[in-house]
């Protein structure tokens, strides 16, 4: 991964992070969207707007790669490249999670 | 019933323009078409909270962009100038992201900042390559027998642009602020 990819996508935000997270399969923004609303209970949900331009940016940035179409929608599916900044991004948020609690991480 | 209403929105003044859009679906009167540049036309129909939202994309949208903003509930009912008009009942905005086009800082500054590049930057070149040299040769009386004339109109010319080039440069700077 190069330095660029980092520098964008380390630490990702809290819709980026959810986006890529549910392109773990394949899936459209409209599905993303709905999924991400679902496993937060409602307390992230993604614009339209902001929805489209991630993708397109991931799919430029070769995270994400268009997979098809279902009902004239486009689906797209994470990359071995968004697999490791995923990665990266899950032992960040867990040392985070564990830290917040008090629990040493050092071992 | 139909009425055309004139008034005149900058480039800048996009989120004025969406407030006075619902305010107008509102009361009644839902728009159906704008003519640039300042001519508003609205239908009669029964009132609703319906939000509106502009999103500049400069003439490249894509098909997918326009149907994915249609899964999402907005309807896309005008463009003008490279500005999109889409609506939504608000009813249907579960959540504030619902009811907004961008639900992060970034894209909203983004937006803020092409619009600086691919309007307001050529504005302000309009004004140093053609309007100031225009106005000076006119107040020099180097443009002949109608300089006087010409003093008048590039003297306007000169104002609406010094207007506008600070009105929309402090305007659009402050959304990128209070964005970042």
């Amino acid at each position: 991964m190069n330095d660029k990819i980092k520098r964008i996508y380390v630490p990702m935000t809290e819709s980026g992070f959810y986006i890529l997270f549910c392109l773990q399969a394949p899936q459209h923004g409209y599905g993303i969207s709905r999924r991400v609303k679902e496993l937060t209970d409602g307390a992230v949900t993604i614009s339209a707007g902001t929805m489209y331009g991630t993708l397109s940016k991931m799919e430029k940035d070769g995270l994400i790669v268009f997979h098809g179409e279902e009902e004239k929608r486009k689906l797209y599916v994470i990359t071995e490249l968004g697999r490791e900044v995923l990665d990266i991004e899950i032992r960040r948020i867990e040392r985070l999670y564990k830290n917040s609690k008090g629990e040493n991480t050092d071992e | 019933m139909s009425e055309t209403l004139i008034r005149f929105f900058t480039i800048a003044d996009y989120e004025e323009e969406e407030i006075w859009l619902r305010e107008r679906h509102k009361s009644g009167m839902k728009l159906v078409k704008m003519i640039p540049p300042c001519f508003y036309i609205f239908e009669e129909c029964e009132p609703r909270d319906v939000i509106y939202r502009l999103d500049f994309k400069n003439s490249e949208q894509t098909e997918e962009y326009m149907s994915m903003l249609g899964d999402f509930g907005w309807e896309y009912f005008a463009q003008c100038f490279g500005w999109l008009y889409f609506r939504k009942p608000a009813d249907e905005a579960e959540t504030e992201a619902e009811g907004e086009l961008f639900c992060d800082s970034a894209s909203r500054s983004e937006m803020a900042a092409k619009i600086v590049k691919t309007r307001l930057l050529p504005l302000a070149c309009i004004f140093l390559c053609c309007v100031l040299p225009n106005l000076s040769n006119a107040v020099s009386g180097r443009l002949g027998a109608f300089s006087g004339f010409f003093k008048v109109f590039f003297g306007v010319m000169f104002a609406i642009y010094v207007y506008l080039i600070l009105h929309c440069g402090i305007k659009l700077r402050k959304i990128r602020e209070k964005n970042r």
